[in-house]
């Protein structure tokens, strides 16, 4: 029996072209109906954590099953005697859904698995999934050939179960899986069995002994499986030589990255000399700590005794700040102080907030300064692999897109999640997006029909027509001198204003050869077209179903791709408000949601990259405010329209994450950290480099690494969960919030147990994963909260919302 | 603080870098002021400006060398509030209003008096402002503010220099802008002689013998 596999002729890249999902699914569904498939191996007492609450965990097996080849398929892929990767399976399935089969689960667990198996046992085929597993139940299984890597983490102090998660080569994290060793019949009665014979309750390399193990241990008869020599948690499934060299091998990229992974592995080991350094390093720390923390404390109190105290300060202002119940009543530009008060406060109070509660703990950064060299190339990789997988990104055109639905009740025929993907990895060609943005943008639900949507989309013309009609049909406001006619006009110049200077360059703005309609207008004299007048009244009418917002600066550059892509006033209006449902939060009069997004960016790009945001911090940069642009009107100013569109598609999915445009944000940073680590020193200097990124940012390869620094960031996340003994989600749990810190498994030595995730050799204290942080984790928008009053006063127009 | 952040704006060419404020309300013409007096050009289809961003000149200011930065921020109120990472350090303030435009006359004043709660320097009443009336090409039958009026306002509100300009025809931008980079020297070297004794003195010895060292 070869217990050291000899991989067979290897899969060649086009092998894997070719097999793609829909055929592994025809294999199985092939099976499916023939009389079921091989149960080669399987653990019982596997456990989904759904939750962070243990009476949520899901009992169930894991298996290595093997399936017929498919019938047509040439069978020469792999030679005789040894099993095509892509026929074997490795799933998970929940107890409950076992059915008849449970008893044929628990004989095959208590099998002795030492050899492969002697006995056929025959066992219903498992559910496919497509691999996210955020669709209810969390049943999966995955073809081996599929496999590209298993994150292992054995049981180890402080965290009492170990936990495999299956990476896929398309990228998808499966839920981790975690071994009740305890529970676990056939553990138990293996762990005994080893006692008995070598008296050493530990593995091979002074380990635990544990469920996973043997998971590794049969997936080693069928496919090659190398343990990474960079991340020691991570085996790769059949890797390529290209996998090894990134992975195993370490290339010397260059040559202070290979002489300080050799330091560091020297210092490791011998302890008793990295004392000494530690100690003087930890010095160092503390002293800057105390110095940045001084300066960081004077800020805030000078900011705020600039605000309360300045002798120079206009009387009227400092009215203001003592009366705040007062000043909702005052005018224009008196409330825009307050909020202006207010925003330098909440920044400054901000700022102290974060440095308390830290993502990392500052000592952990200096420590990470010899280590973290090596980190980005190894994105690069991960970044090349997520590349490579051909037909995902492969534009979705309508053929495609048609064929997902059913021809006569235009049903969706396919999940929401399949679809999201491929307009997530693929993006739509130009005739798709008409078609798949109404449903992105949330006009039309997914599971409708086509008559309900056409159904639906009667009366959105209707409501549209109606809510234009309250302008326009208002001359009070047109012309009238009171408030509601001040307010309206204000809004109708804004507007104006930002439209005649929104995507000229395109072509349907462009055009300047009808007479303006109101010979008032200060563009009267230039002339205008009817894209442009369509796009002045969807704006006007926004404001008739958003009552409370206003219209504010980059609303403009909003509207105009959905427009451009529709060219139909109500569909691109529903498409607006669908957007705006998670853009208002950028335009919101006391700018809190953008400031949200720049508490989170920051402490993202602390977690990711401690050394890149010691850098920034330096530079008074971690304000973040040249992603301002960026982020209030998700990079419309930095890609050109097509890109635009791509981009914009991309996020409406959610695929990942609500706040994928945050990932795009550090991508960007990370592609251009070595410039700004090297040469910008100061917060006008980053600002302008970051502003004259515009129009030079290459979109797809942003894309690909903001998809591969979400993966490594979800990682971190469970890395850091798991050394809290929390634990990991299998579906992401927005708003939990961590206030444990691990101290205790840090001070307790622990020989043979890894690392923690991000420290490669040297003890670093875990990152703090944040409220904001972990929210990054949920496919969810944020929405605006809307105030019931707000609802209440609906109908009636003509309201003026609090002035700015 | 403030005297620390001048040290950091020292460059190595010219002996100051001078950090001069755009307001205005949103459409009056700010970047493209800017952008006719740093470049020599005009666009009529300038995009509504969001965040910040800025420019820089070099230019003589009486046989000496000075780089300004010239800032360039989002006209809308709502955006106003960001201005505090930005305003601090500044060596002039430039006020623009559209002089077809009624309404962005009347709000200069609050753009001064939001400046100085921004930027708090240290004499808010000897602070360098001026004033520009932009869009002067436009013809005259459309015109909301007299010239006259605006002198007023200027007058009232300490003899600020006021300037009316076009940007799309270059008309006073040139003018306009050396009385800026003019005032905005005075005020640096004013601080510079005032010093900055408030507050933070360990950080000012410090820095100040920083400055010492490469002044020379």
């Amino acid at each position: 029996m070869p217990d050291e596999y000899t991989p067979p002729a290897s899969p060649t890249a086009s092998y894997y072209d070719l097999s793609d999902d829909d055929e592994d699914y025809s294999t199985i569904t092939h099976t499916s109906t023939g009389r079921g498939v091989k149960l080669l191996y399987t653990k019982s007492k596997v456990y989904v954590h759904p939750t962070p609450s243990a009476k949520d965990n899901i009992p169930g097996f894991i298996a290595l099953i093997q399936q017929k080849p498919p019938p047509s398929e040439n069978t020469s892929s792999a030679p005789p005697g040894t099993v095509d990767p892509a026929q074997l399976l490795l799933a998970w399935l929940p107890e409950s859904a076992l059915g008849s089969a449970y008893d044929t689960y628990v004989k095959v667990d208590l099998l002795d698995t030492s050899s492969t198996p002697k006995q056929t046992y025959l066992v219903p085929p498992p559910p496919v999934s497509s691999g996210t597993s955020s669709l209810g139940s969390y049943s999966f299984s995955v073809p081996v050939s599929q496999i590209y890597s298993l994150l292992v983490r054995p049981p180890s102090l402080g965290w009492w179960w170990g936990s495999i998660v299956i990476n896929s080569r398309g990228g998808d994290s499966f839920p981790a899986l975690f071994f009740h060793d305890s529970e676990c019949a056939s553990t138990i009665a293996q762990g005994r069995a080893r006692t008995a014979k070598t008296f050493d309750p530990f593995g091979e390399s002074g380990e635990l002994f544990w469920g996973g193990d043997e998971v590794l241990r049969w997936l080693k008869r069928y496919v090659k499986v190398e343990r990474s020599e960079v991340e020691k948690s991570v085996y790769l499934i059949n890797p390529s030589s290209d996998d090894l060299l990134s992975f195993g091998q370490k290339p010397v990229i260059d040559a202070m990255a290979a002489k300080r992974n050799a330091e560091a592995g020297s210092s490791r080991n011998s302890a008793v000399a990295v004392m000494d350094p530690f100690t003087k390093a930890i010095k160092t720390a503390r002293w800057t700590l105390l110095e940045q923390f001084a300066r960081v404390t004077q800020f805030s109190r000078q900011t705020a005794n600039n605000l309360m105290d300045n002798p120079n300060l206009p009387p009227q202002v400092r009215k203001l700040l003592r009366n705040p119940d007062v000043i909702t009543l005052q005018d224009d530009f008196d409330s825009a102080r307050l909020y202006l008060a207010r925003w330098a406060m909440g920044i400054a109070e901000q700022s102290e907030k974060e440095r308390s509660q830290i993502v990392w703990k500052r000592e952990d950064i200096m420590e990470m300064e010899d280590s973290a060299v090596g980190e980005f190339e190894i994105l690069d990789i991960e970044a090349g692999n997520l590349r490579i997988d051909g037909d995902r990104r492969k534009l979705v055109e309508l053929k495609e897109w048609d064929s997902w639905w059913n021809k006569t009740t235009g049903r969706l025929e396919i999940t929401v999640d399949e679809v999201k993907e491929r307009i997530f990895h693929g993006g739509c060609d130009q005739a798709v997006r008409k078609e798949a943005w109404p449903f992105l943008l949330e006009v039309y639900p997914w599971d409708s029909t086509k008559d309900e949507r056409a159904a639906l989309m009667n009366s959105r013309r209707d409501e549209y027509v109606r809510l234009k009609g309250s302008w326009w049909d208002d001359l009070s406001r047109r012309e009238g001198q009171g408030e509601a006619g001040e307010y309206w006009r204000d809004q109708k110049n804004r507007i104006e204003k930002d439209v005649h200077r929104t995507d000229r360059n395109i072509a349907i703005f462009a055009g300047e050869d009808t007479p303006h309609p109101d010979p008032d207008s200060q563009y009267s004299t230039i002339g205008t077209n009817v894209h442009l007048e369509q796009m002045k009244d969807m704006l006007l009418t926004y404001n008739e179903y958003n009552t409370t917002l206003g219209y504010v600066q980059g609303m403009s550059d909003l509207l105009a791709p959905i427009y451009a892509v529709f060219q139909d006033d109500a569909m691109a209006f529903w498409a607006f408000v669908g957007f705006m449902e998670r853009m208002e939060r950028n335009f919101l009069r006391d700018q809190s949601g953008m400031r949200a997004q720049l508490v989170a960016l920051n402490q993202l790009v602390m977690l990711m990259d401690p050394l890149l945001w010691k850098h920034l911090d330096k530079a008074e940069s971690t304000n973040f405010f040249f992603f301002f642009r960026m982020i209030l009107v998700w990079y419309k100013r930095e890609f050109d329209w097509s890109d635009v569109l791509r981009l914009w598609e991309a996020l409406w999915t959610n695929y990942l994450s609500g706040q994928f445009h945050l990932f795009i944000a550090l991508a960007i940073l990370e592609r251009h950290r070595t410039v700004i680590m090297d040469h910008l020193e100061h917060f006008d200097e980053v600002l302008k480099y970051i502003n004259e990124l515009s129009g030079t940012i290459e979109l797809n390869s942003t894309l690909v690494r903001a998809e591969a620094l979400f993966y490594k960031f979800q990682r971190t996340v469970e890395a850091s969960d798991r050394k809290n003994g929390f634990p990991s989600p299998g579906t992401p749990q927005p708003m939990v919030r961590l206030t444990h810190r691990r101290s205790e498994s840090s001070s307790v030595s622990s020989p043979g147990f890894p690392a923690p995730a991000a420290g490669k050799g040297k003890a670093v204290d875990g990152p703090e994963i944040t409220e904001p942080l972990r929210a990054l984790l949920s496919r969810e928008i944020l929405r605006v909260e809307k105030k019931k009053d707000a609802q209440a006063e609906e109908g009636g127009k003509g309201k003026t919302p609090v002035r700015e | 603080m403030s005297s620390r952040k001048k040290v950091m704006l020292k460059n190595k060419n010219s002996d100051y870098k001078l950090k001069v404020i755009i307001l205005g309300d949103s459409g009056v013409g700010k970047t493209s002021l800017m952008n006719q007096y740093v470049n020599k050009k005009f666009s009529a289809s300038y995009k509504a400006t969001i965040g910040a961003d800025f420019l820089t000149k070099e230019v003589l200011v009486d046989d000496r060398l000075v780089t300004m930065q010239i800032w360039d921020t989002a006209g809308q109120e709502r955006f106003q509030s960001l201005g505090v990472a930005f305003y601090r350090g500044a060596d002039c303030c430039v006020l623009v209003y559209d002089v077809n435009n009624q309404k962005s006359f009347e709000t200069l004043e609050s753009w001064r008096d939001e400046f100085l709660v921004q930027a708090s320097p240290r004499d808010a009443d000897s602070f360098p402002f001026v004033v520009i009336g932009n869009k002067i090409d436009v013809d005259d039958g459309k015109r909301q503010v007299p010239q006259k009026r605006a002198m007023t306002f200027c007058q009232a509100n300490g003899n600020l220099p006021y300037f009316e300009t076009s940007a799309k025809e270059a008309i006073n931008v040139e003018q306009a802008f050396e009385v800026i980079a003019r005032n905005a020297l005075a005020q640096e070297e004013a601080e510079e002689y005032t010093g900055d004794f408030g507050s933070s003195t360990i950080v000012d010895i410090g820095v100040g013998s920083e400055r010492e060292g490469c002044a020379c």
